[in-house]
């Protein structure tokens, strides 16, 4: 978890100095998507742990949406059109606009 | 002909599940109007066949069919780059989908006893196609306006009735898949403990 944390700020400050805004990957809530579903693709499609995966489901589930990745605008097209493939509700924006 | 216990695991990383003829011929059909409903989307009339070969469609708007639109859905929220992206990226997702309950028709075609078994890949197919069937069963149903009450409060001689029916039948099937992946998942993270 701080492992993943730290990762990312990091990514975040090399982006505001290389003057790349980092993107970001949303998952919306869905009355149809089983929570188990949900959990075993964050899982298979970005490795994450059955605990940050349960979490990052929880987020969507309880607050409507959540980030689930962050990166480039192309990763973060690649990692839409994968949650598409597996019928998430998935879209992207920039983000510095959430 | 008994109704099925849904999947389990057997071996490492093999899901098996048997099923019933009637339940066999429920999910074929289900697989085939969801490759119908997908390949009504195909591009046709393409003007330029190279584009239409990697994968570029004319298609710069969501399907106006509800059912499509879910199973194929914007990737951003502003209407240009939601267009852009579908342009280049709808004719891929499309095949993707199709090719996941190909392989689940494949799989219930072939087997004369009604045993399916699985590996991780079929595994993953299965549920990305149970879970589009679901999708394309929730729009018909309406479940972003109902609660679970009114499903369950359905008329018996409401048509509908027969779809949430098969609709909760199949987030139960899919959960048994689910169920048997995590507990494999479970005892790699075990044995890597043990290693380490």
């Amino acid at each position: 978890m701080m492992v993943k944390l730290a990762d990312q700020l990091e990514a975040e400050i090399q982006a505001i100095f290389s003057g790349d805004t980092p993107w970001v990957t949303i998952v919306w809530d869905d009355p149809v998507n089983l929570q188990t579903y949900v959990v075993y693709v964050f899982m298979e499609l970005f490795g994450y742990s059955k605990a940050r995966a349960t979490e990052l489901m929880l987020q969507v589930h309880n607050e409507g949406k959540a980030i689930v990745s962050s990166g480039s605008r192309e990763e973060m097209e690649h990692d839409v059109a994968r949650l598409h493939e597996y019928g998430l509700w998935a879209t992207l924006q920039r983000g510095d606009q959430l | 002909m008994s109704a099925t216990e849904g999947f389990k695991r057997h071996g490492d990383h093999y899901y098996i599940a048997e099923f019933g003829e009637s339940e066999k011929e429920v999910l074929l059909n289900l697989c085939e109007q969801i490759i119908e409903l997908l390949a009504e989307r195909t591009d046709h009339g393409h003007e330029d066949p190279l584009a239409a070969m990697v994968g570029i469609t004319s298609h710069d708007s969501p399907p106006d069919d509800e059912v499509l639109h879910r199973l194929l859905p914007n990737a951003y929220s502003d209407q240009v780059d939601a267009a852009e992206f579908r342009r280049y990226t709808e004719s891929t997702l499309r095949q993707k989908k199709q090719a996941h309950a190909i392989s689940m028709r494949i799989h219930l075609k072939s087997s004369d006893d009604g045993i399916v078994d699985l590996d991780h890949d079929n595994a993953n197919a299965w549920l990305g196609a149970i879970n589009d069937i679901r999708l394309a069963l929730g729009v018909r149903l309406k479940v972003e306006k109902r609660t679970q009450e009114e499903l369950e409060l359905l008329a018996p001689d409401d048509p509908l009735r027969g779809v949430y029916g098969v609709y909760t039948w199949l987030g139960w099937l899919q959960g048994t898949l689910l169920e048997s992946l995590f507990n494999d998942a479970d005892d790699d993270e075990e044995t890597e403990l043990g290693n380490s």
